[in-house]
């Protein structure tokens, strides 16, 4: 009895502590917002080579958005924690778990469209965390994310035409042009080919293939000869570089092989070729990835960033990260809080067109606008975001580049939706 | 007892029979083979059909290597050592890890292959030993198998990361054979299968501790009793496993070009395949277990969409356990 009652005194007073906490947490949280944003990297696995590009692009964002909030007066502070999402859902799952147990608001990345799907599911859905990745493959487009799943990156479906639109930069109208293409066995590739052929033989087109390899085989020459079988105008490889590697070398073998008739899309884009990658394979080579529009101040300041800060160099996707998470900022200065679903509910309210344009050169108006509770329009440094109920923005900038010497100069830049 | 001495004696004296009824096996299976080629070159032409078997070749060489190791392991020791796999792996690392401490890329496999075959049998000292001694079962057995491949991986990745490593050898230069081509070091990965498998072969089959691995495969207890030092063939087994398994794991990273510290691990369902397929114990039967699905794979890309091809190997040893159930050498051994 006496054990009861003094129970049932505890419990009150921890009730009136916790009340307590919670009210004067609460009182705080208008006086500062503490955010912290979960960086999912590939550190490892088979897209080792964009993991460092794109923390970077999320850290120079977290400094430019605390410094700009600072010299705005905008009591917003931002922190990161980062985990390796290792290229494979499992570990890319775990390592979401450990990035909202450090008290990640909102994910960026991962790069892998099968580890999105297994973080959404598993996870950020279910807590309303949102999630940023920087996978293009359409099968995102598909999951009942309940409005948790943002992307700044274009789909693949307007990939596919920016790849069609190099294959007919390099060779003229693409009637009665045979285009040999080869992907990776995995959604990425799945659906940008299917993309690809489609826009290919719409314009009089002739396809070889698809080839399909898997990444797990011993040799991939019978696969290699495959794709330059029969002459081909062009050939267009979807594929990691890890697996590329290997299928580079096996296309050199085969002896028939030109790498100025490859075009690849932004997997393979690399400012500098990787050593494991033979150089043979990919000089000369064009390719496709997210672009951003490199005259505007937002892109100028946004390179002033990168170079200020050192280390890599650009990489495909880099800008894109760099906006998933300006736009998670300005979506807690609107909702006053670093709580993840309160999160989600405001990243519309910070891309609402028709309300007054902010960039990242005004990031500090920006985010007093925001915190004041006004709808505003952040224009990014990829570009204007609008995100249809299934997250994918309605951004089309393509880059198209060639490999010169082992390295990526671009070309030209194209709208993919024209 | 009665019954299994019976079946040791019939098969001790069955050896020598089983050598000859092997020739004919292995005539059997290259005449099969040989007319499969043919048939599918009035399909598909000689020279599509030339090349795809080439490419098979250097799988099987690749597989061959690998499951000689698991088999004889199997074979005689009755552990399905799921380490193996991470054995190749090993062998590639110890590789790169030793160049880099100055040493040129094949002296320094060499040291690695030795280097390997050595880890292996401390192995066998650290854990299989005591585990026979304790008369351990075959499923616990290949759960250690199982925890040992992942201790092995992640220590691997420990102290070499997990990243795609390049591993710098000339992967382009290929030979060419009239119409065909492959490439120099696949040809090379060819060459050493071959040999190897044959050295081994001929050794189970000539030399006395051949014989006495042999006669352990057939009844530990009873060759102990017959006065075998089965202590010295066992350690003879772990270091010609550990060895062949490092060999086909550099020489897959060279020709291959760059691999993670995953690669032994999924090369191995195909090892097994290989090997169950050859008939378990039999290192010929490895090297035909390989030569079965290196080419079946690479020969389906022919008629079926390349996604297929890892579904081949399986679908394949499923058919032919079906219709020879102990295997290509297995021979009249029963295994319970």
């Amino acid at each position: 009895m006496i054990g009861r009652r003094s129970l049932l005194t505890a419990m009150m007073a921890a009730a009136t502590a916790a009340a307590l906490l919670g009210g004067l947490s609460s009182a705080r949280a208008t006086d500062q917002v503490s955010l912290t944003i979960g960086k999912l990297l590939e550190l490892t696995g088979p897209l080792s080579e964009t993991g460092p590009s794109q923390d970077k692009a999320v850290s120079i964002a977290i400094d430019y958005a605390n410094q700009s909030a600072a010299a705005a007066g905008v009591p917003l502070k931002i922190t990161a924690v980062s985990a390796d999402a290792q290229g494979d859902p499992q570990a890319a799952l775990s390592a979401a778990r450990a990035l909202v147990a450090k008290g990640a608001s909102a994910i960026v990345g991962p790069s892998i469209t099968p580890e999105s799907i297994a973080v959404a599911n598993g996870l950020t859905i279910q807590k309303k965390v949102t999630l940023w990745p920087t996978g293009t493959a359409m099968r995102l487009r598909t999951i009942k994310d309940e409005g948790t799943i943002f992307r700044t990156v274009p789909p693949d479906s307007l990939q596919a035409y920016a790849l069609a639109a190099a294959l007919t930069d390099k060779m003229g109208d693409p009637k009665d042009k045979l285009l040999s293409i080869a992907y990776r066995n995995e959604p990425y590739g799945e659906g940008l080919a299917k993309g690809l052929v489609a826009a290919w033989t719409a314009k009089g087109g002739k396809v070889q293939g698809p080839v399909v390899f898997d990444p797990g085989q011993a040799t991939f020459d019978s696969e290699a000869q495959q794709v330059v079988d029969n002459n081909p105008d062009a050939y267009v490889v979807i594929d990691y570089p890890d697996t590329f590697a290997k299928f580079g070398a096996s296309l050199v073998r085969t002896g028939k092989y030109d790498a100025s008739k490859l075009v690849v899309p932004d997997a393979l884009a690399f400012s500098t070729v990787p050593s494991n990658i033979p150089p043979q394979a990919l000089e000369g080579a064009r390719g496709t990835r997210g672009g951003s529009d490199m005259s505007t101040e937002a892109y100028k300041l946004f390179d002033q960033l990168w170079t200020k800060a050192g280390g890599v160099e650009h990489f495909a996707l880099d800008a894109n990260s760099f906006d998933s998470t300006t736009l998670v900022v300005l979506a807690a200065a609107a909702a006053h809080s670093a709580d993840a679903g309160a999160i989600a509910a405001k990243i519309h309210d910070v891309t609402r067109s028709g309300a007054p344009k902010f960039g990242p050169t005004t990031l500090g108006e920006a985010l007093k606008a925001a915190w004041s509770g006004e709808p505003i329009d952040y224009v990014g440094v990829a570009g204007a975001f609008e995100f249809a109920a299934n997250g994918d923005p309605t951004i089309s900038r393509f880059d198209i580049y060639e490999y010169k010497g082992g390295k990526l100069d671009v070309i030209k830049q194209i709208d993919a939706s024209k | 007892m009665t019954r299994r001495l019976e079946a040791a004696s019939g098969a001790s004296v069955g050896a020598p029979e089983r050598r000859f009824e092997s020739i004919p096996a292995a005539a059997r299976l290259a005449a099969v083979l040989i007319a499969a080629a043919i048939l599918m070159s009035f399909a598909r032409g000689p020279i599509a059909v030339g090349q795809t078997t080439l490419n098979g070749l250097v799988s099987a060489g690749y597989l061959a290597l690998g499951a000689v190791g698991l088999t004889l392991v199997f074979g005689t020791l009755r552990i399905i050592n799921f380490a193996h796999g991470d054995l190749l792996t090993l062998g590639a690392y110890l590789t790169f890890g030793i160049s880099a401490l100055g040493l040129p890329f094949w002296p320094a496999a060499a040291v690695a292959v030795a280097l390997t075959a050595v880890i292996a049998y401390a192995l066998d000292f650290i854990i299989w030993e005591p585990m026979r001694r304790a008369r351990t079962s075959t499923l616990q057995l290949f759960l250690v198998a199982i925890g040992l491949a992942i201790v092995i991986r992640y220590t691997i990745q420990f102290f070499a990361g997990s990243q795609v490593r390049g591993v710098g050898q000339d992967v382009l230069t290929s030979v060419n054979l009239g119409p065909f081509h492959l490439g120099a070091l696949q040809a090379l990965v060819l060459v050493v299968g071959v040999v190897a498998i044959a050295a081994v072969g001929l050794a189970l089959a000539f030399t006395r501790l051949g014989k006495q691995i042999r006669a352990l495969s057939d009844n530990m207890a009873l060759a102990e009793v017959c006065g075998i030092d089965t202590r010295r063939a066992v350690r003879l087994i772990w270091l010609i496993a550990g060895g062949l398994a490092a060999l086909a794991g550099v020489l897959y990273a060279a020709a291959v070009g760059s691999v993670n510290p995953n690669f032994g691990f999924f090369i191995l369902l195909g090892l097994f395949t290989a090997a169950v397929l050859g008939g378990i114990g039999s290192a010929y039967g490895a090297l035909a277990g390989g030569i079965v699905i290196g080419l079946a794979q690479e020969w389906s890309t022919l008629f079926f969409n390349t996604r297929w091809k890892p579904v081949v190997g399986f679908a394949i040893l499923i058919v032919m356990l079906l219709v020879m159930p102990r295997g290509i050498f297995g021979g009249g051994r029963a295994r319970s």
